[in-house]
Protein backbone atom coordinates (compact mmCIF):
# COMPACT_ATOMS: atom_id res chain seq x y z
CA UNK A 1 0.00 0.00 0.00
CA UNK A 2 1.29 3.46 -0.76
CA UNK A 3 2.16 5.88 1.73
CA UNK A 4 -0.45 8.48 0.17
CA UNK A 5 -3.55 5.66 0.57
CA UNK A 6 -2.24 4.93 3.38
CA UNK A 7 -2.57 8.16 5.58
CA UNK A 8 -5.93 8.52 3.47
CA UNK A 9 -7.39 5.49 5.66
CA UNK A 10 -5.44 6.55 8.55
CA UNK A 11 -7.08 9.62 8.67
CA UNK A 12 -10.45 8.05 8.03
CA UNK A 13 -10.03 5.41 10.75
CA UNK A 14 -9.08 7.66 12.85
CA UNK A 15 -11.98 9.99 12.57
CA UNK A 16 -14.04 7.09 13.23
CA UNK A 17 -12.27 6.05 16.48
CA UNK A 18 -12.52 9.69 17.50
CA UNK A 19 -16.00 9.65 16.77
CA UNK A 20 -16.67 6.41 19.58
CA UNK A 21 -14.12 7.89 22.13
CA UNK A 22 -16.30 11.44 21.97
CA UNK A 23 -19.59 9.35 22.08
CA UNK A 24 -18.74 6.69 25.00
CA UNK A 25 -16.93 9.18 27.07
CA UNK A 26 -13.72 7.43 28.02
CA UNK A 27 -11.43 10.47 26.22
CA UNK A 28 -12.99 12.47 29.70
CA UNK A 29 -10.33 13.04 32.24
CA UNK A 30 -13.30 12.41 35.15
CA UNK A 31 -13.99 9.02 33.29
CA UNK A 32 -10.37 7.88 33.43
CA UNK A 33 -9.24 9.27 36.84
CA UNK A 34 -12.66 7.92 37.96
CA UNK A 35 -12.06 4.34 36.78
CA UNK A 36 -8.48 4.60 38.76
CA UNK A 37 -10.18 5.28 41.89
CA UNK A 38 -12.76 2.69 41.20
CA UNK A 39 -15.37 5.29 41.43
CA UNK A 40 -16.78 4.97 38.34
CA UNK A 41 -16.78 1.90 35.57
CA UNK A 42 -17.34 3.57 32.72
CA UNK A 43 -13.83 2.85 31.09
CA UNK A 44 -13.22 -0.49 32.04
CA UNK A 45 -17.10 -1.30 30.43
CA UNK A 46 -16.28 0.59 26.85
CA UNK A 47 -12.64 -1.02 27.24
CA UNK A 48 -13.74 -4.88 27.62
CA UNK A 49 -16.58 -4.14 25.12
CA UNK A 50 -13.49 -3.22 23.21
CA UNK A 51 -11.41 -6.07 23.67
CA UNK A 52 -14.87 -8.45 23.08
CA UNK A 53 -15.93 -7.16 20.08
CA UNK A 54 -12.09 -6.96 18.50
CA UNK A 55 -11.77 -10.44 19.49
CA UNK A 56 -14.94 -11.53 17.46
CA UNK A 57 -13.64 -9.91 14.47
CA UNK A 58 -10.24 -11.18 14.67
CA UNK A 59 -11.90 -15.22 15.10
CA UNK A 60 -13.80 -14.74 12.45
CA UNK A 61 -11.16 -13.10 10.36
CA UNK A 62 -8.33 -15.00 11.35
CA UNK A 63 -10.50 -18.49 11.44
CA UNK A 64 -11.03 -17.90 8.01
CA UNK A 65 -7.60 -17.17 7.10
CA UNK A 66 -8.20 -13.57 5.85
CA UNK A 67 -5.63 -12.55 8.60
CA UNK A 68 -2.51 -13.24 10.57
CA UNK A 69 -2.06 -12.09 13.91
CA UNK A 70 0.07 -9.81 15.18
CA UNK A 71 0.54 -10.43 18.78
CA UNK A 72 4.09 -8.48 20.89
CA UNK A 73 6.57 -10.32 21.85
CA UNK A 74 6.23 -11.80 25.56
CA UNK A 75 9.22 -9.10 27.05
CA UNK A 76 7.94 -9.73 30.97
CA UNK A 77 10.15 -6.93 32.50
CA UNK A 78 9.62 -4.62 29.62
CA UNK A 79 5.55 -5.06 30.09
CA UNK A 80 5.60 -4.60 33.56
CA UNK A 81 8.00 -1.71 34.17
CA UNK A 82 6.85 0.37 30.99
CA UNK A 83 3.29 -0.79 32.22
CA UNK A 84 3.57 1.16 35.76
CA UNK A 85 5.12 3.93 34.17
CA UNK A 86 2.41 4.22 31.67
CA UNK A 87 -0.36 3.43 34.03
CA UNK A 88 0.73 6.71 35.69
CA UNK A 89 1.05 8.60 33.45
CA UNK A 90 -2.57 7.73 31.81
CA UNK A 91 -3.96 8.88 35.53
CA UNK A 92 -1.82 11.99 35.93
CA UNK A 93 -2.88 13.13 32.40
CA UNK A 94 -6.15 12.01 32.93
CA UNK A 95 -5.25 10.20 29.27
CA UNK A 96 -4.05 7.71 27.11
CA UNK A 97 -1.78 8.51 24.13
CA UNK A 98 -4.63 7.75 21.89
CA UNK A 99 -7.45 9.99 23.57
CA UNK A 100 -5.26 13.00 24.03
CA UNK A 101 -5.95 13.41 20.59
CA UNK A 102 -9.61 13.45 21.14
CA UNK A 103 -9.31 15.53 24.48
CA UNK A 104 -7.43 18.33 21.84
CA UNK A 105 -9.95 17.93 19.24
CA UNK A 106 -12.61 18.41 22.22
CA UNK A 107 -11.11 21.64 23.26
CA UNK A 108 -9.28 20.42 26.58
CA UNK A 109 -6.17 22.57 26.71
CA UNK A 110 -4.33 21.16 29.16
CA UNK A 111 -4.11 17.65 27.04
CA UNK A 112 -1.85 20.01 24.52
CA UNK A 113 0.54 19.91 27.18
CA UNK A 114 -0.21 16.12 27.70
CA UNK A 115 1.00 16.14 24.00
CA UNK A 116 4.24 18.00 24.16
CA UNK A 117 5.15 15.83 27.04
CA UNK A 118 4.39 12.86 25.28
CA UNK A 119 6.65 13.70 22.43
CA UNK A 120 9.41 14.22 24.97
CA UNK A 121 8.54 11.04 26.19
CA UNK A 122 9.17 9.27 23.08
CA UNK A 123 12.15 11.22 22.17
CA UNK A 124 13.79 10.39 25.42
CA UNK A 125 12.93 6.86 24.77
CA UNK A 126 14.16 7.07 21.16
CA UNK A 127 17.67 8.19 22.64
CA UNK A 128 18.16 6.19 25.48
CA UNK A 129 16.92 2.71 23.57
CA UNK A 130 20.20 1.51 22.52
CA UNK A 131 21.17 1.19 26.43
CA UNK A 132 17.89 0.03 27.19
CA UNK A 133 17.48 -3.02 25.09
CA UNK A 134 20.22 -4.75 26.66
CA UNK A 135 18.61 -4.41 30.17
CA UNK A 136 14.97 -5.33 29.49
CA UNK A 137 15.29 -7.29 26.71
CA UNK A 138 15.71 -7.45 23.09
CA UNK A 139 12.95 -10.98 21.14
CA UNK A 140 11.01 -12.76 23.03
CA UNK A 141 8.59 -15.44 21.64
CA UNK A 142 5.40 -14.11 20.48
CA UNK A 143 3.15 -16.63 22.45
CA UNK A 144 -0.61 -16.04 22.95
CA UNK A 145 -2.52 -18.43 25.73
CA UNK A 146 -4.10 -20.83 23.11
CA UNK A 147 -0.42 -21.60 22.45
CA UNK A 148 -0.09 -22.73 26.01
CA UNK A 149 -4.14 -24.60 25.46
CA UNK A 150 -3.39 -26.42 22.39
CA UNK A 151 -6.63 -24.81 20.69
CA UNK A 152 -6.81 -22.91 17.58
CA UNK A 153 -6.99 -19.11 17.97
CA UNK A 154 -10.54 -18.40 17.02
CA UNK A 155 -11.92 -21.09 19.74
CA UNK A 156 -9.58 -19.21 22.29
CA UNK A 157 -11.30 -15.62 21.42
CA UNK A 158 -14.68 -16.79 21.53
CA UNK A 159 -14.15 -17.83 24.47
CA UNK A 160 -12.86 -14.65 25.76
CA UNK A 161 -15.58 -13.07 24.41
CA UNK A 162 -18.45 -14.83 26.00
CA UNK A 163 -16.77 -14.46 29.18
CA UNK A 164 -16.42 -10.66 28.56
CA UNK A 165 -20.15 -10.28 27.98
CA UNK A 166 -21.06 -12.02 30.98
CA UNK A 167 -18.58 -10.02 33.12
CA UNK A 168 -20.09 -6.98 31.42
CA UNK A 169 -23.74 -7.40 32.46
CA UNK A 170 -22.36 -7.77 36.06
CA UNK A 171 -20.51 -5.41 35.76
CA UNK A 172 -23.67 -2.96 34.26
CA UNK A 173 -25.91 -4.64 36.94
CA UNK A 174 -23.62 -3.65 39.70
CA UNK A 175 -22.64 -0.26 38.59
CA UNK A 176 -24.96 1.13 35.91
CA UNK A 177 -23.81 3.64 33.73
CA UNK A 178 -26.60 6.64 33.77
CA UNK A 179 -25.28 6.86 37.44
CA UNK A 180 -21.38 7.18 36.78
CA UNK A 181 -22.09 9.74 33.33
CA UNK A 182 -22.24 13.04 35.80
CA UNK A 183 -24.56 16.19 35.09
CA UNK A 184 -22.33 17.39 32.17
CA UNK A 185 -21.30 14.08 30.74
CA UNK A 186 -17.75 13.98 31.70
CA UNK A 187 -17.79 11.75 34.53
CA UNK A 188 -17.83 14.25 36.82
CA UNK A 189 -19.38 13.13 39.86
CA UNK A 190 -18.75 15.50 43.16
CA UNK A 191 -21.31 14.86 45.77
CA UNK A 192 -23.90 17.60 45.12
CA UNK A 193 -23.81 16.37 41.65
CA UNK A 194 -24.20 12.40 42.70
CA UNK A 195 -27.40 13.54 44.80
CA UNK A 196 -28.59 14.59 41.75
CA UNK A 197 -28.18 11.81 39.67
CA UNK A 198 -29.44 9.68 42.59
CA UNK A 199 -32.84 11.01 42.24
CA UNK A 200 -32.77 10.99 38.36
CA UNK A 201 -31.77 7.50 38.29
CA UNK A 202 -34.61 6.38 40.47
CA UNK A 203 -37.08 7.52 37.50
CA UNK A 204 -35.07 4.69 35.37
CA UNK A 205 -36.63 1.37 36.89
CA UNK A 206 -33.16 -1.45 36.95
CA UNK B 1 -4.01 -2.70 6.86
CA UNK B 2 -2.85 -6.41 7.51
CA UNK B 3 0.44 -5.52 8.28
CA UNK B 4 -0.04 -3.76 11.30
CA UNK B 5 -2.62 -3.91 14.34
CA UNK B 6 -4.11 -0.89 16.02
CA UNK B 7 -1.62 1.05 18.09
CA UNK B 8 -0.89 4.78 19.10
CA UNK B 9 2.01 5.30 20.90
CA UNK B 10 4.79 4.69 18.10
CA UNK B 11 3.28 7.35 16.56
CA UNK B 12 4.70 9.86 18.84
CA UNK B 13 8.05 8.25 17.72
CA UNK B 14 7.75 9.20 14.61
CA UNK B 15 6.51 12.74 14.89
CA UNK B 16 9.11 13.44 18.19
CA UNK B 17 12.34 11.90 15.69
CA UNK B 18 11.05 13.22 12.06
CA UNK B 19 11.32 16.53 13.91
CA UNK B 20 14.08 16.53 15.96
CA UNK B 21 16.74 14.54 13.34
CA UNK B 22 16.43 18.13 11.35
CA UNK B 23 18.09 19.53 14.08
CA UNK B 24 20.19 16.61 15.64
CA UNK B 25 20.60 13.96 12.60
CA UNK B 26 22.73 11.81 14.12
CA UNK B 27 19.40 10.30 16.23
CA UNK B 28 18.72 8.54 12.70
CA UNK B 29 22.06 6.62 13.63
CA UNK B 30 20.06 4.89 15.95
CA UNK B 31 18.00 2.05 14.20
CA UNK B 32 14.64 2.70 16.43
CA UNK B 33 14.45 6.27 15.44
CA UNK B 34 15.52 5.46 11.87
CA UNK B 35 12.63 3.04 11.40
CA UNK B 36 10.02 4.99 13.13
CA UNK B 37 10.63 8.08 11.13
CA UNK B 38 11.32 6.04 7.68
CA UNK B 39 8.08 6.85 5.04
CA UNK B 40 6.26 3.90 5.76
CA UNK B 41 2.77 3.21 5.05
CA UNK B 42 3.30 1.26 8.22
CA UNK B 43 4.65 4.73 10.60
CA UNK B 44 2.59 7.68 8.78
CA UNK B 45 -0.78 5.22 8.71
CA UNK B 46 -0.51 5.53 12.74
CA UNK B 47 0.06 9.44 12.64
CA UNK B 48 -2.75 10.56 10.24
CA UNK B 49 -4.81 7.77 12.37
CA UNK B 50 -4.22 10.06 15.74
CA UNK B 51 -3.94 13.04 13.90
CA UNK B 52 -7.89 11.35 12.79
CA UNK B 53 -8.80 11.01 16.28
CA UNK B 54 -8.62 14.82 16.89
CA UNK B 55 -10.68 15.49 14.27
CA UNK B 56 -13.14 12.70 14.63
CA UNK B 57 -13.65 14.22 18.27
CA UNK B 58 -13.96 17.60 17.33
CA UNK B 59 -16.56 16.70 14.71
CA UNK B 60 -18.66 14.32 16.89
CA UNK B 61 -18.64 17.48 20.06
CA UNK B 62 -19.65 20.12 17.41
CA UNK B 63 -22.48 18.10 16.19
CA UNK B 64 -23.65 17.51 19.73
CA UNK B 65 -23.62 20.98 20.24
CA UNK B 66 -21.50 19.69 23.71
CA UNK B 67 -18.82 22.23 24.68
CA UNK B 68 -16.17 22.34 27.45
CA UNK B 69 -14.12 23.99 29.56
CA UNK B 70 -10.19 24.68 28.71
CA UNK B 71 -9.64 22.03 31.89
CA UNK B 72 -11.81 19.76 33.32
CA UNK B 73 -13.34 20.34 36.54
CA UNK B 74 -12.19 17.25 37.88
CA UNK B 75 -8.36 18.80 38.08
CA UNK B 76 -9.35 21.23 40.58
CA UNK B 77 -10.81 18.87 43.13
CA UNK B 78 -8.00 16.21 42.29
CA UNK B 79 -5.34 18.31 42.43
CA UNK B 80 -6.72 21.02 45.70
CA UNK B 81 -5.88 24.02 43.47
CA UNK B 82 -7.42 25.51 40.36
CA UNK B 83 -3.99 26.71 38.71
CA UNK B 84 -3.90 26.43 35.07
CA UNK B 85 -0.09 26.00 35.31
CA UNK B 86 -0.08 23.53 37.70
CA UNK B 87 -2.19 21.44 35.95
CA UNK B 88 -0.24 22.12 32.59
CA UNK B 89 3.25 21.06 34.60
CA UNK B 90 1.23 17.91 35.41
CA UNK B 91 0.00 17.33 32.00
CA UNK B 92 3.74 17.51 30.36
CA UNK B 93 5.45 15.64 32.93
CA UNK B 94 2.25 12.74 32.94
CA UNK B 95 2.33 12.78 28.85
CA UNK B 96 6.06 12.33 29.46
CA UNK B 97 5.63 9.08 31.65
CA UNK B 98 2.77 8.00 29.59
CA UNK B 99 5.39 7.73 26.32
CA UNK B 100 8.05 6.60 28.26
CA UNK B 101 5.86 3.97 29.72
CA UNK B 102 4.68 3.03 26.79
CA UNK B 103 7.44 2.60 24.39
CA UNK B 104 9.49 0.87 27.13
CA UNK B 105 6.34 -1.80 26.70
CA UNK B 106 6.29 -1.54 23.27
CA UNK B 107 2.45 -0.57 23.64
CA UNK B 108 -0.39 1.68 24.99
CA UNK B 109 -4.11 1.39 25.75
CA UNK B 110 -4.56 0.82 21.97
CA UNK B 111 -1.72 -1.51 21.13
CA UNK B 112 -1.28 -3.60 24.13
CA UNK B 113 -5.35 -3.23 25.35
CA UNK B 114 -7.09 -3.37 22.52
CA UNK B 115 -5.10 -5.01 19.92
CA UNK B 116 -3.56 -7.35 22.31
CA UNK B 117 -5.67 -8.73 24.53
CA UNK B 118 -8.09 -9.70 21.61
CA UNK B 119 -5.29 -11.42 20.14
CA UNK B 120 -4.99 -13.42 23.74
CA UNK B 121 -1.37 -12.38 23.85
CA UNK B 122 0.55 -12.96 26.82
CA UNK B 123 2.90 -10.13 26.89
CA UNK B 124 0.12 -7.92 26.35
CA UNK B 125 -1.57 -9.21 29.04
CA UNK B 126 0.99 -8.35 31.99
CA UNK B 127 1.21 -5.16 30.24
CA UNK B 128 -2.22 -4.15 31.01
CA UNK B 129 -2.46 -5.58 34.06
CA UNK B 130 1.03 -3.17 35.17
CA UNK B 131 -1.10 -0.37 33.63
CA UNK B 132 -3.82 -0.51 35.67
CA UNK B 133 -1.86 -1.65 38.79
CA UNK B 134 0.07 1.82 38.25
CA UNK B 135 -3.05 3.68 37.41
CA UNK B 136 -4.86 2.75 40.09
CA UNK B 137 -2.04 3.18 42.95
CA UNK B 138 -0.97 6.65 40.93
CA UNK B 139 -4.86 7.84 41.18
CA UNK B 140 -4.90 7.13 45.05
CA UNK B 141 -1.62 8.14 46.24
CA UNK B 142 -1.28 10.75 44.15
CA UNK B 143 -4.79 12.44 43.19
CA UNK B 144 -7.11 13.65 45.53
CA UNK B 145 -10.70 12.09 45.57
CA UNK B 146 -12.80 13.35 42.86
Amino acid sequence: MSVLSAVVTGIAMGIVFGFALEKSRVFEPGVIVGQMQLSNFIMLKVFLTAVATGAVVLAALNGFGYVKLQPKAELIAADIVGGLLLGTGITLAGACPGTTLAQIGAGYRDALFTLIGGLFGALAYSYAQPLLVPVLGASAPKTIFTDYAGIPYWMGALALAAVLVIVLVILERLRPYRGELGRDFDGSLNSEERSTISVQSARWPA
Amino acid sequence: MAETALGASSSYVTVADWIVSWADPQLLKIDYAAKHVALTAKNWWQVALVGGIAIGAFLSMKLSGARRAAISPIWKRALGTASPMKRYALAFNAGFLMLLGARIADGCTSGHGLSGLAQLSVGSTVAVAAMFAGGILAANLLLRRI
